[in-house]
């Protein structure tokens, strides 16, 4: 279920006293408020990232009026679908019909209590989550009866380590992280990690073809008994790049092979982050890069390969950007040492990764900024 | 979101003037970027030192566009990165991907 947090309104009038009443009321309320004494200011704030919920538009401005403002947020792909809403006079009611036909949700006539005014954008607003949850619903029904999926239910049974895994969606929609893993015989197991670049649904959609061709190719090697996870990614992003449909969408992949019979593990990755091995040793977490290119982006990749060496109690993660993505009271953030810092310490008292994934992963959803998915190799 | 700054021989210098590049602005990014090497067909140099926080949607519009313009020999160059920006591209390879410069007066000073 999506998280309900306060809503963000533009308001756009060249009168300056009502702009700042319609402010103080919203404010109240509990929106937050962004205010343009012009369309062209209001243009400028969105340009630079202002995000509304809805916009509460005056019709008659100096230079560009009401409609012309809407018009060009109709022309631009990034603001077209917030909910707009003109504020205009009785005497405009020629000008309203116009205005709905310009997609604009609602008029709200100028003379209106404010009070009342709060309470039709409240209740546009409430509709307007309403449909977008119907819609959600309707596809992961649709995604359901399918029975296709990116995360597996379950982590494999490994000989010789414990294999854990933890996946949260970005506002609880499947998105583009993937996870599989593919067990060849008692001895190989492959474990795959990714990150389509997107978020929710159009990155979802597009996990099932890398996938597919990550399969593929897993199995072909492993038929060939050719064991190189580096082969099997350059082959992968070979076929990508050839892709009509895959050749424009970019994947991070992480991909390691456990050998259960040396206890060794092999390593190769395209543009994803350096996996974190913690030592039960020294207490240390060390970090275990790579030099691949993300999937898609180039025909040679340079994906090479890395042996890793678990002793008994070493722990290896493997996890997506989500997982270093947080938001403090400056903004959002992407720090990696950051991660490893907070991650470090309950390493030393925690043997558990269910425990650890509760303390630590499973914070305020307002914070996640992204899919999150971690994948930890212990070694029993 | 993107404004011309100056025009150059062989290169276009722009301003992102964005805080957080993320999912919501990527595409408009990219449509941007494409429509002004359309109009100028020379390499585009952007300047992100506006730019905090980037998400992977966000860097896929980067990377894409850069895509594009390659396919007609042109370049796309970042400029000003933020430190942890930064070290995304370094964590993610993609500084070896990009050109990557400190200010527009390191590429004017070429």
């Amino acid at each position: 279920m999506a998280i309900s947090k306060p809503k963000q309104i533009l308001l756009v009038d060249d009168d300056q006293l009502f702009l700042k009443l319609i402010e103080q009321v919203f404010k109240k309320s509990g929106f937050i408020c962004t205010v343009a004494p012009s369309a062209e200011a209001a243009i400028v704030l969105l340009q630079e990232g202002a995000k509304p919920d809805i916009i509460l538009s005056d019709y008659l401005m100096l230079k560009m009026n009401g409609f012309e403002f809407r018009r060009y947020l109709m022309n631009e792909a990034a603001f077209k679908d917030i909910p707009f809403v003109f504020l205009t006079f009785f005497s405009d009611k020629d000008l309203v019909e116009k205005g709905l036909d310009l997609q604009a949700i609602d008029y709200v006539i100028k003379d209106t209590p404010i009070n009342v005014i709060v309470s039709k954008v409240n209740n546009i607003l409430f509709a307007v989550d309403k449909q977008r949850e119907l819609s959600e619903n309707e596809v992961k029904k649709a995604a359901k009866s399918l029975n296709i999926k990116s995360i597996p239910v379950k982590p494999p049974e490994i000989k010789e380590f414990t294999v854990d895994f933890w996946h949260q969606a970005y506002h609880g929609i499947p998105g583009g992280d993937f996870i599989d893993f593919i067990k060849v015989n008692d001895r190989y197991n492959f474990i795959v990690l990714g990150d389509i670049m997107g978020k929710k649904w159009m990155a979802w959609f597009f996990t099932f073809g890398f996938l597919s061709y990550v399969r593929s190719a897993v199995r072909f090697a492993a038929f060939n008994e050719e064991y190189s996870t580096a082969k099997i990614l350059q082959q992968v992003n070979s076929i990508i790049c050839f892709d009509e449909v895959l050749k424009d969408i970019l994947s991070s992949l992480s991909l390691l092979l456990i050998d259960s019979e040396t206890n060794r593990i092999t390593y190769a990755g395209a543009g994803d982050l350096p996996l974190l091995q913690y030592s039960n040793e020294t207490g240390e977490l060390t970090m275990v890069s790579s030099s691949g290119l993300l999937l898609g982006l180039f025909e040679e990749g340079n994906y090479t390969e890395k042996e890793i060496v678990l002793n008994q109690g070493d722990r290896l993660f493997v996890f997506t950007d989500g997982m270093i993505d947080f938001i403090d009271k400056t903004g959002k953030k992407s720090d990696y040492n950051q991660f490893s810092k907070t991650l470090k310490p309950f390493m030393e008292k925690e043997n558990n990764f269910t425990h650890i994934a509760k303390s630590l992963f499973s914070g305020n959803l307002n914070e996640q900024v992204d899919d999150r998915s971690i994948i930890s190799i212990y070694k029993n | 979101m993107v404004k011309v700054y100056k025009e150059l021989n062989d290169i276009l210098l722009v301003n992102l003037n964005i805080k957080e590049a993320s999912l919501e602005n990527g595409d408009a990014f990219k449509a941007e970027i494409i429509k002004l090497f359309d109009k100028y067909h020379k390499s585009i140099a952007i300047n992100m030192s506006a730019v905090e926080y980037i998400d992977s949607s966000f860097l896929g519009s980067i990377v894409s566009a850069f895509k594009h313009l390659i396919s007609f020999q042109a370049d796309v160059v970042l400029v000003g990165l933020s430190k942890d920006i930064t070290n995304l591209f370094a964590l993610t390879r993609l500084d070896k991907v990009f050109k990557i410069y400190n200010s527009f007066d390191e590429i004017t000073n070429q």
